[in-house]
């Protein structure tokens, strides 16, 4: 059966959906509870993991970009490990991020009212509607850069949903019954090729965790134990970082082989040449 | 085995007929090899196979088309497509066609086999499959 990965503004909305569809489909429901584990699992500290996660208030300016990547990659390897074992409901982990390209994965985002949410923050913040409705899109931007930032795409662009639920016009029990539904679609059943494609996603997101303990700049792909790394290195630099990445990818569970492409440092080669 | 499955394997690829049909017969299938579409459409239109293993991209030819005939002419026919041009709505698109199974390119003999053997649960059928270990 297809994973359900719950995306929504709406915390609470995606909480209360996400666990009603997995009683009715009869799956484990994951959620931003599974945080913790992760942090002991990886050794984070939360504050770090919630800003990697763009929560915190001020997302990024604290944080080095390779250790937002790493943390971003432990979340990711352990999610998609999870997932692996079908019949999941996943909501609040940002999975929809990564499962791009997966088929059996049916992607949804809950959209609230746009009033009723500036309504809301207007009552919690005790601030007038026009204040309320700038901080809105204030939050929206910053959710929309943070996406960009950290996986490449729009989170907000309704084209990367395979379903959209306007929570505004649909009530909560109407979505999780067309939810339910859409579960039982032939298209969004696993296959061979959607079940390797997860497997190596999850297998990439390993080794690139690992992998950026100690080095930068690295993009992992993995199928059949069979993981592609490449990055980049000057020349004089190129056998040892080779030789480095294939011990470090190595010793992840699963990895059979481990081919390495190093692009050359133009820039740095170039600054060093006029020392 | 309860009976011998009937495979048309379809790929305009010589080598992978060549090398998937052993394969297949060492459990125990009888597998017929075309290159090409209309001669595999033409083979079809006279005998109900077990399962059919169809290439997507082909020229005279897609392996779509030769999906919606499979379960035109013979719906208990479970159909296989392999293709080097996987992609999310190519893969989505055959399996609402009704295609039991999608596999992408390069792949293992033992990957079909395990996808033979699991059509072959599904008819009923069950086939005795343990996986060669080093047979690409």
């Amino acid at each position: 059966m297809p994973i359900v990965i719950i995306s929504s503004d709406a915390t609470q909305a995606a909480e209360k959906i996400a666990k009603a569809t997995a009683k009715a489909v009869n799956y484990q429901c994951l959620g931003p509870e599974l945080l913790s584990d992760i942090a002991a699992k990886y050794k984070l500290p939360a504050d770090k993991m919630a800003e990697a996660m763009g929560v915190s208030k001020s997302p990024w300016r604290r944080m080095r970009p390779r250790r937002r990547t790493q943390i971003l990659s432990c979340i990711e390897a352990e999610i998609l490990d999870r997932l692996q074992a079908d019949h999941v409901v996943c909501w609040g982990l940002a999975a929809h991020l990564y499962v791009q390209g997966i088929s059996h994965a049916l992607k949804v985002r809950l959209l609230i009212d746009e009033d009723q949410q500036v309504k809301e923050i207007s009552e919690q913040r005790k601030i007038s509607a026009k204040k309320a409705a700038k901080w809105l899109q204030g939050e929206m931007r910053k959710k929309e850069q943070w996406s960009q930032s950290a996986y490449g795409q729009n989170e907000l662009d309704p084209t990367m949903y395979d379903l959209v639920i306007n929570l505004g016009h649909i009530d909560p029990d109407e979505a999780v019954r067309t939810i339910s539904g859409a579960v039982a679609y032939r298209k969004f059943q696993p296959m061979t090729y959607s079940i390797k494609s997860l497997a190596g996603n999850a297998m990439a997101a390993k080794v690139k965790a690992k992998l950026l303990e100690t080095l930068n700049e690295i993009r992992v792909q993995a199928r059949d134990g069979k993981v592609v790394v490449t990055s980049k290195a000057l020349k004089r630099e190129k056998q040892k970082k080779a030789a480095a990445i294939k011990e470090i990818a190595g010793q992840v569970e699963g990895v059979e082989f481990v081919e390495v492409h190093l692009i050359n440092y133009v820039i740095r080669e170039a600054a060093e040449s006029f020392r | 085995m309860s009976h011998t499955l009937e495979i048309l394997l379809l790929d305009d690829e010589p080598i992978v007929g060549k090398r998937l049909k052993p394969a297949l017969n060492k459990i125990g299938c009888e597998v017929e090899v075309f290159q090409d579409p209309l001669s595999a459409v033409a083979r079809i239109d006279e005998k109900d196979f077990d399962i059919v293993v169809t290439d997507i991209r082909m020229d005279e030819m897609d392996g779509m088309q030769i999906l919606e005939h499979v379960l035109t002419k013979s719906p208990k026919t479970k159909v296989i497509m392999i293709t080097g041009y996987a992609m999310i709505a190519l893969a989505r698109e055959a399996m609402e066609k009704g295609a039991f199974d999608f596999i992408a390119k390069p792949f293992k003999p033992d990957d079909l086999r395990q996808v033979i053997a699991k059509a072959a649960d599904a008819m009923g059928s069950p086939i005795d499959f343990a996986p060669v270990n080093g047979l690409q």
